[in-house]
């Protein structure tokens, strides 16, 4: 189980007043796994505009602050998703899309796609919908947003704080030993 | 040739062999296993010269694999499906990389998902999936929904992560 719950690690004093100004300019990560990279361009361009916001995509993820898990995750996407979660620099966050990353959503009995991407990596906030809509995704971003001012979204500090229990189930996942499934004799 | 011709021509050579037509465009051969190579170079010789994929089904009940290849030709516009099915217990076949250099990816592919081994065909590492240890995820009697919740958890709602 984890160490540390989210309360005990809530920002407060001088990180509030630096939330303040970071939530005002989230660079997010250019990199899509699943369905949900569709519904980015609409998202990013003239329709629904993102940068209103003070929101741009950015190439490397040296200078991401956010990272999209748009869809379903493959355990061969997986690793490279934490390669790129842990180049990234603080504060970080993560938002991951539609029902996959939550419970499997329809991939639930899939052999090569996770169900629980947070049990990986820490997210911080879930956007529902099998895709969501442009709408959501912008619904999603002001909360994160409104989240980010309150000092309440701290996955990155989670990450660090319960780090051996983060890379026990990565480890679970990418560098098994031996077969799952017992044989019938 | 007409379609009619080159049925004609694959009764001639090979008379065990069974041909279904499904339109005027495509048909399918089903063929004996030790037949399988012999027929495929003839059919890679009479103008089928793209292997387009190598497929497998497994018949669990009569305890066969059947190995689908996937034919086409550019000079007759015909698309055939060279069938054959081989035993379920220590399935082995004869490669076909010698007609076809793509072969080599599509054997590794079908080795990967069916276990289905390819005598002289030597290069099968892993090729689609993550460090896999388990039987072949393709195979009928392959519990993917138990294996999933075995590996990736299931959703419990009163857990904080």
């Amino acid at each position: 189980m984890l160490l540390t719950s989210t309360n005990e690690i809530k920002d407060n004093g001088m990180e509030r007043i630096l939330n303040f100004f970071r939530k005002k300019s989230l660079w997010m990560l250019h990199y899509c796994t699943g369905c949900g990279a569709v519904e980015l361009p609409p998202t990013m361009t003239s329709r629904w505009d993102m940068e209103r916001f003070g929101m741009g995509p950015m190439a490397t993820p040296r200078q991401a602050d956010l990272l999209l898990i748009t869809g379903y995750l493959s355990v061969k996407s997986l690793k490279r998703v934490i390669y790129t979660y842990e180049q990234m620099q603080e504060p970080k966050w993560v938002i991951a899309f539609g029902s996959c990353p939550i419970n499997g959503g329809i991939y639930y009995d899939s052999y090569s796609v996770i169900n629980r991407l947070a049990l990986y990596m820490p997210v911080d906030l879930s956007i529902e919908g099998c895709m969501p809509r442009p709408e959501a995704i912008i619904d999603g971003f002001t909360k994160l947003m409104k989240a980010i001012e309150k000092g309440e979204a701290v996955g990155y500090k989670k990450y660090r704080e319960n780090y051996e229990w983060y890379k026990a189930n990565q480890r679970n996942v990418l560098e098994r030993t031996s077969a799952v499934l017992k044989e019938e004799a | 040739m007409e379609q009619r011709e080159i049925i004609l021509k694959i009764k001639e050579n090979f008379s065990k062999s069974e041909v279904k037509v499904f339109d005027e465009k495509q048909f399918s051969v089903f063929a004996d296993k030790d037949d399988i190579v012999r027929i495929l170079s003839f059919m890679q010789m009479i103008g089928f010269q793209q292997l387009a994929i190598i497929s497998a089904v497994d018949w669990i009940d009569e305890k066969k694999f059947e190995l689908v290849y996937n034919l086409f030709s550019y000079t007759h516009i015909q698309q055939v499906l060279v069938k054959t099915k081989i035993e379920r217990d220590n399935p082995k076949i004869q490669s076909v990389m010698n007609l076809w250099e793509v072969a080599q990816m599509y054997e590794r592919d079908v080795h990967e998902f069916f276990g289905i081994e390819f005598s002289g065909n030597d290069d099968m590492r892993p090729l689609i999936l993550h460090n896999w240890k388990d039987k072949p995820p393709m195979r009928k009697d392959f519990d993917s929904l138990k294996y999933s919740n075995e590996i990736y958890g299931t959703f419990k709602k009163s857990e904080e992560v």
